[in-house]
């Protein structure tokens, strides 16, 4: 299975890029695949070299030879489809569980509409005299229903479909990290907490861990999460 | 081979069939009658113009699926999506709701996905079989999310959430501006083209055109966009679109026409 021809343009923490890179990770893809991390301060991910293969300028932007895949889950069903063996792969390949995992691949997105955005992007994007108290105490209990949602599809499960890593995982995971990056703590979720530190330690999601969150921690604004 | 309909016999339709082999006529009755009874076990729970909702209905007609299948028009002024039939197998309380006998899919990407491998038969497919169409349709599947965030829950949405006395003129240009940037990005895929990928409808057009569909329901002309504007017109046309159509849009238009910028 060769990365050689392949390229990935990513950024540090991104969801959506981790996604991808730690499904390439679980297919034997990551190490020496050739990518570039872009800076999204110094809007790099808005330059010709992305533009080329990705006319809105995001990431994860993918090339694979002369084909282009954008929008991570498109990237996880091309890797899925075309470097699958037996023993690596991330979706089971007939049954009830497939269609499963399909349900709760899409359903993650959730997790970024009902928190990350509501949340730290509000956070991030409104000066500090512009934040609403009222406004940040109900979207946090809205979080807290969304967290319950995947603390009860968990059901003390140590993955969310079946008992094997899938794209299920490969597509919250992520989400959930950023999470307790930002400062959750997932106390009143434990099952989530016990799942998040299990998975964290798969080989995978420590060969793709965001660069920059090892140099240190991060303003914990969903510490009531 | 050619196929004429005789006479409809209960579930399945007795089609003559001229072909030199008795074997491929059998076949092909017991096509059908699979394809006419294997969606009697299913449940559908639906709204009217949900977009998420019409995908997997669109699908479902396209497989020959729709017709007879067991289901239920949920209300949404009535809340009707939290009620406890769903709630049971969807606990986000949300349409669409499905279940193929005793399995549960909920997510309209992952019905339609559900639908697509196990329903499919070479007439029907509407995901190609050739790696880089295959993930081109894919990605524009989830590309077309861009349409429901920047047009339709940023403008048509601001529309229905703010009072008029609080709607901000400026707020909403920048608004109008970015929706026309996302449907500019749209029209340049579809120039000259009568698909989003390659020469056939598949999934790429079943995620894309409700929301299309859903822009001209709330007063857009897509002048500005030709290219678009026969896309709509090509895929209304369409008989699973037809089969499908959202009831209350029959009724009558809508008074809201907050679209009527694009």
């Amino acid at each position: 299975m060769d990365n050689s021809k392949m390229f990935l343009y990513w950024g540090s923490g991104s969801g959506p890029c981790w996604k991808a890179m730690i499904s390439l990770a679980e297919k034997g893809l990551w190490e020496g695949c050739p990518n570039k991390m872009i800076s999204f301060s110094n809007k790099e991910h808005k330059t010709d070299e992305v533009f080329t293969l990705n006319p809105r300028g995001q990431v994860p932007t993918f090339r694979d030879g002369d084909v282009v895949v954008n929008e991570s889950d498109a990237i996880l069903m091309y890797l899925e489809e075309n470097y699958s063996k037996d023993g690596n792969r991330l979706l089971p390949t007939s049954g009830p569980e497939r269609a499963q995992v399909y349900q709760r691949m899409f359903e993650a997105q959730n997790v970024q509409t009902n928190i990350i955005k509501e949340l730290v992007v509000y956070h991030w994007r409104t000066k500090p005299e512009d934040r609403d108290d009222k406004i940040v105490k109900e979207r946090m209990e809205k979080a807290k229903v969304e967290l319950g949602y995947w603390e009860k599809a968990l059901n003390g499960h140590a993955y969310m479909v079946g008992n094997n890593f899938t794209l299920a995982d490969v597509a919250v995971y992520p989400f959930l990290a950023f999470l307790m990056r930002m400062g959750a703590s997932f106390r009143e979720f434990p099952a989530l907490l016990k799942y998040y530190e299990a998975i964290t330690k798969r080989p995978s999601v420590q060969a793709t861990w965001p660069p920059h969150w090892k140099e240190g921690t991060t303003d914990p604004i969903l510490g009531e999460l | 081979m050619r196929v004429s309909y005789i006479r409809s016999l209960g579930t399945f339709t007795l089609l003559k069939v001229q072909h030199n082999s008795y074997r491929s006529t059998i076949n092909l009755k017991a096509q059908i009658r699979t394809q006419a009874m294997s969606n009697q076990q299913m449940f559908l729970w639906w709204g009217s113009g949900s977009c998420p909702c019409w995908k997997p209905m669109i699908v479902l007609a396209e497989k020959g699926l729709w017709k007879g299948l067991p289901n239920k028009l949920i209300s949404f002024d009535e809340e009707e999506y939290r009620c406890s039939d769903i709630l049971a197998i969807n606990p986000r309380g949300q349409v669409p709701t499905f279940k193929d006998g005793e399995l549960v899919v909920n997510e309209s990407n992952a019905i339609c996905m559900y639908l697509e491998e196990k329903y499919s038969t070479a007439e029907n497919r509407l995901l190609p079989e050739t790696p880089e169409q295959r993930s081109t349709v894919y990605w524009k599947i989830f590309e077309a999310s861009n349409v429901e965030i920047k047009v339709l829950d940023a403008l048509a949405y601001y529309f229905y959430y703010t009072k008029k006395e609080d709607r901000n003129d400026e707020v909403i240009k920048e608004k109008v501006a970015t929706a026309k940037t996302e449907l500019s990005h749209w029209e340049k895929a579809l120039t000259g083209k009568s698909y989003l990928v390659g020469d056939n409808f598949t999934l790429a057009d079943v995620c894309f055109y409700p929301y299309i569909a859903f822009l001209v329901r709330l007063g857009a002309s897509l002048k500005d966009y030709p290219a678009l504007r026969k896309y709509y017109d090509t895929i209304t046309a369409r008989p699973s679109v037809q089969a499908t159509w959202p009831p209350h849009w029959r009724e009558g238009p809508t008074a809201e026409n907050h679209l009527a910028a694009l």
